[in-house]
């Protein structure tokens, strides 16, 4: 198979998405008051309504409208006052009722869009638009829909390999999950690249993280995607037929799923073959996608409105109630970062993007200069990161104080002491809690910028080396480095190097 | 025939304050009558002495203690087995739930029992409430207590013919197309079909969610007004439950002199009316006249839509609401080899014809395409139907109909589906409407010496008119309130 | 409009109801004479009507609060199975012999 950015030379893929979040903050599900935990042992969340018992009737979660109504407006989206609930049919045992109950026409959110920023290393991809002086562009996501539905139960099969449907010889059954409150967003055809899906969902993840509404964990399914991609000719206006790819539970598999399946439509297609339209699922390990379902006719779900689910006619009010609680978004708060902080972009995208992250470099940034919440920037996104990733935990729960971070940062900023030294005294801070100011004493860190001190050195050096002070007069500036090396030994490794420079110049400037 | 077994409700109250009787007395001569008449009419499908007697003890110890009692304190009550009562089954007559333990209990249920009622047990059905007979029951027919060679009409026959024999004092049916109304027509019981969302419907299995609403059947005016009272109300379980906190009794005394009340003449020349059942229709007029009402012509036009409408929507909403019986989580399992073979081996077996019929119909008639073509128009209709009676009501405060076209009629003599859905001609737009209708016993048929019945329909959420107007008619109607089973009776 | 047997068996299948030759004749005559008496509905002059899904009047957005209920002891959730294990429901396999999906 050809490689991906090959392909895209020749065609245009038209990317979709579907987002399924589990709104997993709330305390009970979408329908009944069971409550919603992860984990729990199985069927003990389980009540009439979710385990769709005879007479058992639906009534919804006020606080999971709410969510839904605030991710709308978190994107963009017109909110419809006029909306019904409908039952979707299909026989399947982790549906307890046997249809699902979801929205029809009209969802709680429609018409909304989402503004992508690509990076210089994600823009790679994209062929056909001109880029910005960064390498990156933006564009300008679309999304049809957001809709509130209830999500399934659990299966687990039993007897075939590795717990895979085919195969097993029985399956269980678990209801806990059955009901908790689902949003699905749904985009317009409108990404063109596995770079740019990758980007919308990150981009969306944050943004339900700000908002609160769901934990958003790919492993755990509370957040996952389907994709659906056709291929066409550059040029052409018309669309291919289209696979799905189904519950892709990462970035990286969203991502490289979506590229594997442009590569083998576009092999398919320059060998003459047709595109069946189908529902794929990607392998990870051995990285290609297999067909799951092959779609003939559409599927008939016999949709209807559900007559016990009264209507809704959501009043100016009720959205006013929600719009007070939304609150500042990624994007919003980027903006602000560089207004404020006068971070680079590139910095207060990656504070902003991380609700904890942002509120904890905030803390520390509080009351500093711009170097300094440079400084702070760096040490969080670089280096308290990396830690945290390493170490599967977050900023929050580090020992770290923002303002020992803060004290470091200025230690730094003001050269106090060296960008190395500096991780050493980060370490001792994540693995201790230390005060970075007293462990730089206590260690013998600072360096000395008593520029009588180094006044003095540069005097006698200059005096024991008239013939480098000649040479260098007559224009050999290269032996700066002599004398600052000089300075720095008899300092002990402990000077500041940015002073010596400063006196070693100006006095052999003379 | 039981000394306790003719008691209303107001008497039992006033009955047990005074130490007359019992609430156990009361509860064992229900029993007694049941063991004697129910080998006949099979009214029951199980019964709950444990619960009634433990119920009754309550009441007493209440009483003793000088406790205030319930409404419905020590009055005998039976549930339609579609309605969820923890610990019993709940079967709605079909083989698909024979074995079902219900794990709660419907919201109705729970109000009356707190009331003070006493649970007798629960009453055949035809199944899943589909049918206007009781012969589609999985366990086998009710007889009408009147004539045991004929049907005591259905959906709610069981709960209809245990009123109607004196087994209950009070019962509760539900009613999607009539399902209420008719059998109390043919048993010669009060019957109340309340407006849409005045009884809560959680807890009773449904057949059609946006059709089905409960009611009580009852041999007095009165009592179906204090069941009402203590069924009806907004249940924070049931979304499209009302709002209203009414008492039913309030006007039962105040008379109908110069209330309008609306006949619609077109209805009164539909084939198939009985000249029995149109000539006790009007005697009932000129007594309502009689009485001071104004009587005054309305139309309702589109009430011929009414019966095509009822049969999209009812099988759309059954099929959708019976997918969940599947035999994951409760009911008739067969064991199939794989399980798409055993959800059609189970349902196969476990539904009956009927229920496979609408069911099938529902199925098809929500494909895509032929949605547009019969759900739509079908809910349109409805649009229609609800004009009409809303401009009718502008003119009346209640309207009387024929309940049924018909008395009640022999096992078998009605095969024919199509045939079998007229019998409930008069009674389905008031559930496409939402609105309350009642039957009230008017006649013995004078061919058929068969009970008859005048059924009264309100304004939507006004079932207090229908009440009232029920209350005056019936000081001028005299029949027996008890088939006259044990006097040697007709069969 | 005149169902088939074909298309009674595709209802069928769809509504998970095994239906034997016999009775797929017969349910195809029922539902056949059923249909016909709804023709009527295909028949009113219905423009510019709205349909009205839900009888209730003025009720809308009846909604609860996000407050933790009862729920079933795990026992009594799965009292009405006749198959059960490690507190699930147990169900065939699904994709077993013929099965499809």
């Amino acid at each position: 198979m050809k490689e991906l950015t090959e392909v895209l030379e020749d065609w245009e893929a038209v990317i979709g998405l579907e987002v399924h979040a589990e709104l997993t903050t709330l305390k009970t599900k979408m329908f009944c008051s069971c409550p919603i935990e992860f984990g729990a042992d199985p069927n003990t969340h389980t009540c009439p309504v979710c385990l769709g018992m005879p007479g058992a009737l639906p009534v919804p979660n006020k606080a999971a409208i709410e969510s839904i109504v605030l991710a709308g407006l978190a994107t963009n989206c017109d909110i419809e006052k006029h909306t019904m609930f409908y039952r979707k049919g299909y026989f399947y045992p982790d549906m307890a009722k046997n249809f699902q109950t979801t929205q029809g026409p009209l969802a709680f959110c429609m018409r909304g869009h989402l503004d992508l920023e690509l990076s210089a290393k994600g823009a790679a991809e994209r062929v056909d638009i001109p880029k910005g002086e960064d390498g990156g562009y933006t564009t300008r996501i679309g999304i049809t829909r957001i809709h509130m539905e209830e999500d399934a139960g659990k299966m687990t099969h039993l007897g075939g390999s590795e717990g895979r449907i085919d195969g097993a010889e029985r399956s269980l059954v678990d209801y806990n999950r059955a009901g908790t409150p689902l949003i699905e967003l749904v985009t317009e055809p409108d990404l063109r690249t596995p770079e740019e899906a990758r980007a919308f969902m990150q981009k969306l993840r944050q943004i339900y993280l700000t908002l609160g509404i769901s934990d958003c964990s790919m492993e755990e399914g509370s957040l996952r995607a389907d994709g659906n991609v056709s291929l066409r000719r550059r040029g052409s206006t018309e669309l291919g037929t289209k696979t799905e790819l189904k519950n892709i539970n990462s970035f990286k598999n969203l991502h490289d799923g979506l590229a594997y399946e442009i590569c083998r439509q576009a092999e398919v297609l320059e060998s003459g073959g047709v595109i069946r339209q189908e529902t794929r699922h990607w392998e990870p390990g051995a990285k290609r996608t297999i067909v799951m379902r092959v779609k003939e006719t559409a599927d008939d779900y016999r949709m209807f409105p559900d007559p016990d689910l009264a209507p809704f006619d959501l009043t100016d009010e009720f959205i006013e109630n929600v719009r007070v609680k939304l609150p500042e978004l990624p994007d919003a708060k980027k903006a602000r970062f560089m207004e404020s902080y006068g971070l680079p972009a590139y910095d207060a995208g990656e504070l902003a993007g991380d609700v904890e992250v942002a509120e904890f470099f905030e803390e520390a940034a509080q009351d500093t200069d711009a170097a300094i919440a440079k400084k702070i920037a760096n040490l969080i996104i670089n280096d308290v990161s990396a830690w945290a990733n390493e170490n599967a935990t977050s900023i929050s729960a580090s020992q770290i104080a923002p303002a020992a971070l803060a004290k470091l940062a200025k230690l730094l900023a003001d050269d106090t002491i060296s960008s190395k030294q500096g991780k050493e005294v980060l370490a001792a801070l994540i693995g201790e809690g230390i005060d970075p100011e007293e462990y730089v004493k206590s260690h013998g860190m600072e360096q000395t910028t008593d520029t009588g001190a180094i006044e003095a050195i540069v005097g006698d050096l200059m005096a024991a080396n008239p013939d480098k002070v000649e040479a260098y007069r007559g224009g050999k500036t290269g032996l700066q480095g002599f004398f600052m090396g000089q300075v720095m030994k008899q300092l002990g490794g402990q000077g500041n190097p940015k002073v010596i420079s400063a006196i070693v110049t100006e006095k052999l400037e003379g | 025939m039981n000394e306790y077994s003719q008691l209303g409700v107001r008497q039992i109250h006033e009955g047990l304050r005074a130490g007359n009787f019992s609430a156990r007395e009361l509860a064992t001569s229900a029993f007694d009558v049941i063991d004697r008449l129910d080998s006949q009419v099979h009214a029951f499908l199980e019964l709950t002495p444990e619960l009634a007697y433990a119920q009754a003890d309550a009441v007493d110890a209440a009483i003793a203690a000088g406790e205030p009692l319930g409404i419905l304190a020590g009055v005998p009550i039976a549930f339609k087995d579609n309605m969820n009562l923890e610990g019993t089954h709940t079967t709605c007559a079909s083989r698909m739930l024979e074995t079902y333990v219900s794990p709660f209990t419907a919201t109705c249920v729970a109000k009356a029992l707190d009331a003070g009622g006493i649970c007798l047990g629960k009453t055949n059905m035809d199944e899943f409430a589909f049918g206007s007979s009781t012969e589609t029951s999985f366990f086998g027919v009710t007889r009408n207590p009147w004539d045991l060679d004929r049907v005591p009409g259905g959906s709610s026959g069981g709960s209809a013919a245990a009123v109607a024999a004196g087994m209950a004092t009070l019962s509760l049916g539900s009613d999607t197309g009539g399902s209420i109304r008719q059998p109390g027509s043919f048993t010669g019981t009060v019957a109340l079909k309340p407006s849409y969302g005045v009884v809560s419907r959680y807890g009773v299995v449904a057949f059609g969610s946006s059709l089905d609403q409960v009611g009580p059947f009852a041999r007095n005016v009165e009592d179906a007004a204090f069941a009402l009272n203590a069924i009806s109300g907004r249940d924070p379980l049931d979304c499209t439950s009302q709002p209203r906190d009414i008492d039913y009794t309030a006007n039962l005394d105040a008379g109908i002199n110069g209330m309008r009340i609306g006949i619609v003449p077109s209805l009164l020349e539909l084939d198939g009316l009985t000249s029995e059942v149109k000539h006790a229709f009007e005697q009932s007029v000129a007594k309502l006249e009689g009485l001071g009402a104004e009587i005054v012509e309305v139309e309702l036009p589109n009430a011929a839509a009414a019966i095509s409408a009822y049969y999209v929507l009812g099988p759309c909403e059954a099929f959708s609401n019976l997918s969940r019986f599947d035999s994951v989580r409760y009911g008739h399992h067969a064991h199939g080899k794989n399980l798409e073979q055993r959800y059609e081996d189970s349902r196969a077996q476990g539904f009956g014809p009927e229920a496979k019929r609408r069911i099938m119909l529902g199925a098809w008639l929500l494909a895509s395409g032929v949605y547009d073509e019969y759900y739509i128009p079908a809910q349109k209709v409805r649009t229609l139907i609800t004009a009409d009676y809303t401009k009718a009501f502008e003119k009346v405060d209640a309207i009387v109909l024929p309940t049924s076209p018909r008395t009640a009629f022999k096992f078998g003599e009605v095969s024919d589906p199509a045939s079998m859905y007229l019998s409930d001609i008069y009674t389905i737009s008031i559930n496409i409407a939402g609105n309350g209708g009642m039957n009230l016993p008017v006649a013995l048929g004078e061919d058929s010496g068969l009970p008859i019945g005048l059924q009264i329909v309100g304004p939507q959420f006004k079932d207090e008119n229908i009440l009232r107007v029920g209350a005056a008619l019936e000081t001028l109607v005299d029949i027996p309130r008890v088939a006259p089973l044990e006097k040697g009776g007709r069969s | 409009m005149t169902l088939t047997e074909k298309d009674v068996r595709d209802i069928a299948e769809y509504a998970r109801i095994g239906l034997t030759d016999e009775e797929l004749s017969t349910m195809t005559v029922d539902l056949n004479n059923i249909i016909e008496t709804l023709r009527p509905i295909t028949e009113y002059e219905l423009e510019g009507v709205e349909p009205t899904f839900h009888p209730i009047g003025s009720l809308s957005n009846v909604m609860r609060e996000d407050e933790v209920g009862e729920s079933f002891e795990r026992e009594v959730a799965l009292s009405n199975s006749d198959s059960t294990s490690a507190g699930c429901f147990e169900i065939p396999s699904i994709l077993g012999e013929g099965g499809d999906r």
